[in-house]
């Protein structure tokens, strides 16, 4: 079969950005082709997957041919693909499937969502359109609140408290400071990250995400054009999704998501690697609690380990066995909903090429992952990412 | 909801625990009503003039709301009358057609600022057009049985709640026929704050110091995720029970959205 690989990967930074949807889409597609070595056209691609929510409805339908048209590609074969937060996880994962399936040599995978120029009330319908809306939301739940209840119950299952979740949020804004296109580039003192003010109890500011505006994008191509187009490509070696309900009331345990197990296994196994392999993992910690329940779902830690993990700094760079979000994760480099996924693939191909800032370089890192879950995990994606073949 | 019930020779009367000038911040003669019929042992009743003196118009029809939350049957020929005080927050059951005499109750001071507050949100939320998560009315109706009265689905010897429509086999599941029971356990909880509630309900958070949410398993299986109400003096606890009142849920595009809301029983 094909294998895939990634020769070039570009984003935005993630923020307030002052362009638009059309600037900012055409800017990650710069950048992605900019850093293909030797060099790429648009109109190479042969297909293009864009995962986005629809940036506030701005332009809901054909939004991918509207993007492709402003970036150079008008004419190929694209679509948008949306799986709430997990819109670009589930781009790069169909297409590295394209690749796999004979039917496209090169393939864009990318994600872009603009937030910020959002009215208040719009901006928190958009941020809550991907629960369920008929038994969750309307019953008073956001995405705060979902996880917030999620972070209460594995707090009386496991021997854990709110001071794990601080210290996620305290590593990955140390990460983040250094990352020159992270949205929160600022260190966060523990004291700080503990007393912030409630948004849903027991989740504080410091445990929640920010909403940012950013585009990124990937170029994969089948493995007998990688050097064509550059000499150290980063081979996609594992792809894998899940789902579960969409409601956490219909799910057996809220303490853990089956879509990440599902997506993670799979992964695992089309790159003939276990947990235990990955050097570096970009996790969807969308919420502190989320970052926590991923490490065991990914099995970088036993089931209710986790808080142990985040308290005992093992995921902090170059420090521990793996490294978890050193780009700063979605809590310090943001998340701009559907640019999230293919964002972490991003990160994972500047550290797997040693082109990171010097100081949040992971060193001799070998294999990496990203993680992207949809919601309050009714969908994830999970790929593997290595520097050899 | 908490009520102030007088019984006399001309009927039975209830407002809310804050007398006759306030529902409460979710309550209105209709869910006043309702608390009303359900201390009472259920019978037919005939809603006389009841329905024009409710504020806004209920999503699903005033009839189903009673007999799927308290069991009452609405018959226009019954002897028992409901009615509604044109003014006051106050609701009677009678043997009457005519407007009974309305008592006087116990009134709680409650500051004017925050019931203007809260009835202007309401009011906002009625009139307004969604900005929301949108639910359509026939979606309401369509799950009504389930929201408003607990219904649950048989599946292979399972509940099933909320409704869904085939199983894992692939099989069409069957319309709700079995209740399930009034009270539940608190799995987890949590309290929104204006900052983190849903834009349906951002405007009244604030007055209300938050949005109180629990999610809870019923004694039969299934779990689900209900708003706290009357929870100002209470604060949930894992393991502790809750039972069900319907409230005002939201209201959008010109109607009110009943619903189910938790009640702290024990902490």
């Amino acid at each position: 079969m094909v294998d895939v690989a990634m020769v070039g990967a570009g984003q935005t930074k993630f923020g307030n950005h002052p362009l638009g949807l059309k600037g900012m889409w055409s800017e990650a597609i710069e950048q992605a082709i900019s850093s293909v070595d030797h060099g790429i056209q648009t109109t190479d691609v042969d297909e293009a997957f864009i995962g986005s929510i629809a940036f506030g409805g701005s332009q809901l339908g054909n939004t991918a041919a509207l993007l492709t048209e402003h970036s150079g590609m008008e004419g190929v074969s694209v679509r948008r693909v949306e799986n709430a937060c997990a819109s670009s996880g589930f781009a790069l994962r169909d297409a590295w499937m394209a690749i796999k399936s004979g039917q496209a040599d090169v393939v864009i995978a990318g994600g872009i969502e603009k937030m910020n120029d959002l009215s208040t009330s719009r901006k928190r319908y958009w941020l809550g359109v991907s629960g369920d809306t008929e038994w969750e939301r309307l019953a008073g739940l956001t995405f705060p609140g979902t996880y917030a209840l999620t972070a209460r119950r594995y707090f009386h299952e496991f021997d854990s408290n709110h001071d794990d979740l601080v210290h996620v949020s305290v590593k990955n804004h140390m990460h983040g400071f250094e990352n020159e296109v992270a949205h929160l580039r600022k260190q966060v003192s523990f004291e700080k990250a503990q007393s912030g003010f409630m948004v849903a109890d027991p989740l504080t500011l410091y445990d929640c995400c920010p909403t940012s505006d950013g585009a990124s994008a990937v170029v994969l191509v089948a493995d007998h054009l990688a050097h064509k187009f550059t000499d150290t490509p980063v081979w996609v070696k594992g792809s894998g999704a899940g789902s579960d309900h969409l409601a956490l009331h219909d799910r057996p345990s809220i303490t853990q998501l089956r879509a990440t197990q599902a997506a993670a296994k799979r992964a695992y196994a089309t790159a003939g690697i276990s947990a235990n392999d990955v050097d570096l993992a970009e996790v969807h910690d969308c919420f502190t609690i989320a970052e926590v329940l991923a490490t065991e779902d990914l099995g970088f830690a036993s089931r209710g380990e986790g808080g142990r993990f985040a308290r005992e700094g093992e995921g902090r760079r170059n420090e521990g066995h793996v490294t978890i979000n050193a780009s700063g994760g979605l809590k310090s480099k943001g998340h701009p909903l559907g640019a999230t996924g293919t964002g972490q693939a991003v990160e994972i191909f500047k550290q797997l090429r040693n082109q990171a800032e010097p100081a949040r370089q992971v060193r001799d890192a070998e294999l990496g992952l990203t993680h992207n879950v949809g919601g309050s995990g009714a969908t994830c994606a999970v790929h593997i990412f290595g520097r050899d073949r | 909801m908490d009520i102030q019930r007088i019984s006399n020779q001309d009927g039975h009367f209830a407002c809310s625990k804050y007398g006759q000038q306030w529902a409460g911040p979710d309550g209105d003669r209709l869910t006043l009503a309702l608390a009303l019929l359900k201390q009472l042992s259920a019978e037919t009743i005939a809603l006389n003039s009841f329905a024009d003196h409710l504020e806004y118009t209920p999503s699903v029809s005033i009839d189903e709301i009673i007999q799927l939350s308290t069991g009452w049957i609405i018959d226009e020929d019954a002897s028992l009358q409901l009615h509604a005080h044109r003014k006051g927050f106050v609701v009677a059951i009678t043997e009457s057609k005519e407007e009974p005499r309305w008592p006087d109750f116990d009134t709680t001071e409650i500051p004017v600022e925050t019931q203007n507050e809260l009835n202007e949100q309401w009011n906002a939320e009625v009139s307004g057009v969604s900005q929301g998560a949108y639910v359509s009315q026939a979606q309401h109706v369509l799950a009504s049985s389930s929201r408003l009265g607990l219904m649950a689905q048989v599946n292979q010897e399972k509940l099933v709640w909320p409704p869904r429509q085939l199983n894992s086999s692939g099989q069409r599941i069957d319309s709700p026929t079995v209740q399930l029971s009034e009270t539940a356990t608190i799995l987890t909880w949590t309290r929104l704050s204006a900052a983190g509630a849903p834009s349906e309900f951002s405007g009244r958070a604030p007055v209300l110091d938050g949005v109180g949410t629990v999610l809870v398993a019923f004694d039969e299986g299934p779990k689900g995720v209900f708003m706290l109400a009357d929870d100002e003096n209470g604060v949930p606890e894992i393991d502790g029970t809750v039972r069900f009142e319907i409230r005002r849920l939201y209201g959008q595009d010109g109607v009110i959205h009943y619903g189910l809301k938790a009640i702290l029983t024990k902490s």
